[in-house]
């Protein structure tokens, strides 16, 4: 009689000790060197963060870090934004969703009710565990209701989503909500803008907010480039190539430092735009020239047979490439991509510096200077602090992204 | 060898009605000469079968039918419509030229039925309901209905080729082009796509066979076209190709290959 389930194998801990930590004689020399190690960097970390940090810095100064000197009396408006966004995102999950189970690609379908619960809890735990230490923090409400509005508005967005997806909406109306959906944020640009201009976005709400622009300015700007280089018409592709060359060849900082200090030379300073509107315009020119050279590569990687059937059955060049070869090659470099974004998000204190705007690192050494905590080099957990913000926001978007590779990828190879 | 070619410029040409006409054709890749003054004329609803030894431009010579290449001297009219640098004329051509690759070319990131829809959408302007119950019935014809709403990474090689047939027939071509169809598939897959090709050529459907199966020449094609070194070698029907050749070199390929 043959087997027909797999086998259950049984490891008590000593077998899998065995097998993980002491397999050979150079696995337990590293493991006997490299456990004591990893253990007292964990106990520095966890008695920093419990015992000898003093993180009242932080607690007093929270709202600083976050949105510099926002009027206290404007702060329902980024409170607004973060619901709208929290409803925003829940409709396209809720779209998406629904597309999915239309096609029977929908990965949650397989899941049961356990694996779905964890499933969130990986991909939004991190944030909420953020979320909550923030509110913890804070003592005032605003940011609590906030929060729960966020929630809330992200899952009434989600089953508004869900249903909009199953019903099948004439054309003009799904028309109408799609474009309704895309102004939102430009609607809510205004919205913040008319109560505190640009110039004064602050703390890490300008490192959150000129990213976000960045990336969404540099996506169509980089595509473009990448597509031109490979065009037929040597003007067009020269232009796209000394423009990426041009743009890689020159250090990052030195781009920001000019947009703050050069253009002054040649733009009179009435009619200059303002910091954060050159750091945002400097973040996309820059970031664009990386990823048309992502994209380039990404166009490359779809077989040219794809183009030629494409090209056979009759579609124009711009049916080609919109619709056969740009979401192959686009969906190819998706790690690269938010690879790409990761570096702006971060590279965003830079301008901090280079441009004199009140970002949050800038922040975070400022309020070290103050009478109540001045010589006591807070810095460390000022720093370690804004440090963690950024990773928070890294790691999620890395994960998203590895996320999004995998749905494109289902049934696809 | 003059007298040759010209022996062969009668055979190739002497069609009445002819859907595509090639006069002349020269084609270079560098300074290699891949075709070399083609003369052929491929009759509605006729079946041509062009057979040769890789590297003999068999391959080339069809691709330059739909501008898949770009041919540099010579003349190629398909359908009435002369091919040039005119890109309405190009489009027109490719609209009325349904092409099947080795390598089946199905778009991965698009299911079945929206393989086979999109040009019929986005080309010919069919509302989509249409554009799928026409997919839908190519799909019977291919005899893979079944097959709508999967993904072409989910179906085997010869699943695909006849997907990649249905897409080529959605745009309801005058004219089909096949580049070796059978040459990437597992044996056990090759009858599977022969019967739907003979079952379209039984319809009266003009096709241009680029093909190493000598059965399907033999069974199937109104005319076998022989190439060599970028040539036409020799025209004729299966009977006096697989009987009676002329030529050395259709001899010593037929002796290799059968």
């Amino acid at each position: 009689m043959t087997a027909t389930t797999r086998p259950v194998r049984t490891t008590t801990p000593a077998q899998w000790l065995r097998k993980n930590l002491f397999r050979t004689p150079l696995d337990s020399v590293l493991t006997l060197i490299l456990a004591p190690l990893s253990l007292y960097a964990l106990y520095l970390a966890a008695r920093f963060v419990f015992v000898t940090g003093r993180w009242e810095i932080v607690e007093v100064n929270l709202k600083l870090l976050m949105v510099g000197n926002w009027p206290i009396d404007h702060m329902a408006r980024i409170s607004v934004t973060l619901v709208a966004f929290g409803f925003l995102g829940g409709i396209v999950a809720g779209l998406v969703h629904a597309r999915q189970v239309r096609r029977g690609t929908a990965s949650v379908l397989n899941m049961s009710r356990r694996e779905r619960i964890l499933d969130l809890a990986r991909r939004f735990g991190l944030i909420l565990f953020t979320v909550l230490l923030l509110l913890a923090l804070t003592s005032t409400w605003g940011p609590t209701i906030t929060a729960v509005g966020v929630v809330v508005a992200g899952v009434a967005g989600r089953v508004v989503g869900g249903i909009l997806g199953r019903l099948h909406l004439p054309k003009p109306v799904a028309i109408v909500l799609v474009l309704l959906m895309l102004s939102t944020p430009f609607l809510l640009y205004f919205y913040l803008v008319d109560a505190v201009p640009l110039a004064r976005w602050e703390g890490f709400w300008f490192n959150l907010s000129s990213a976000a622009a960045g990336i969404i300015l540099c996506f169509p700007l980089g595509v473009l480039i990448a597509i031109g280089r490979r065009s037929k018409l040597p003007l067009i592709r020269g232009m796209s190539t000394i423009y990426v060359e041009l743009v890689r060849g020159v250090p990052f900082f030195v781009l920001l430092l000019m947009a703050h200090v050069a253009l002054e030379f040649f733009v009179p300073a009435s009619i200059a735009p303002s910091r954060p509107v050159r750091a945002i315009v400097v973040f996309t020119i820059f970031t664009a020239a990386y990823l048309a050279e992502i994209v380039r590569g990404g166009l490359q990687s779809v077989p040219r047979g794809q183009e030629e059937a494409a090209r056979a059955v009759g579609l124009s060049p711009f049916s080609v490439m919109s619709r056969i070869v740009l979401p192959q090659a686009l969906r190819n470099v998706i790690p690269a991509q938010i690879g790409q974004f990761i570096s702006l998000f971060k590279d965003t204190v830079l301008a901090g510096l280079a441009m004199s705007i009140f970002d949050m690192a800038q922040v975070a050494s400022a309020i070290t200077q103050q009478s109540a905590f001045r010589g006591q080099g807070l810095i460390v957990e000022t720093l370690t602090f804004t440090a963690f913000l950024f990773w928070v926001g890294a790691y999620t978007m890395s994960r998203e992204s590895q996320r999004l590779e995998r749905k494109l990828g289902v049934g696809t190879r | 060898m003059t007298e040759t070619r010209n022996q062969v410029f009668a055979d190739a040409t002497a069609v009445d009605d002819p859907v595509i006409e090639l006069e002349s054709v020269d084609k270079f890749f560098g300074d290699f000469q891949a075709l070399k003054e083609i003369n052929l004329r491929v009759g509605r609803q006729e079946v041509v079968v062009v057979i040769g030894p890789s590297g003999s431009g068999k391959s080339t010579m069809i691709r330059c039918i739909n501008r898949l290449e770009e041919h540099d001297a010579g003349r190629i009219v398909v359908n009435g419509v002369e091919l040039s640098e005119d890109i309405k004329a190009i489009q027109e051509i490719r609209r009325e030229t349904g092409m099947v690759f080795q390598q089946f070319n199905l778009f991965p990131h698009l299911s079945v039925i929206d393989n086979i829809t999109l040009a019929p959408r986005l080309v010919r302007g069919l509302p989509k309901a249409q554009a799928e119950q026409e997919a839908m019935e190519l799909l019977e014809r291919v005899r893979i209905p079944e097959q709508a709403r999967k993904y072409p990474g989910q179906l085997s090689g010869g699943q695909q080729q006849r997907v990649a047939i249905a897409r080529a027939l959605a745009m309801r071509p005058e004219v089909m082009l096949f580049d070796e169809p059978t040459s990437a598939l597992d044996p056990e897959m090759i009858g599977e796509v022969l019967d739907v090709m003979k079952d379209l050529a039984r319809g009266g459907m003009t096709m241009i066979v680029v093909t190493h199966e000598m059965n399907f020449a033999r069974e199937v094609a109104d005319r076998v076209v022989f190439m060599a070194q970028g040539q036409i070698v020799e025209v004729g029907t299966p009977e006096h190709f697989f009987t009676n050749p002329q030529e050395d070199r259709t001899k010593l390929f037929l002796s290799q290959i059968l």
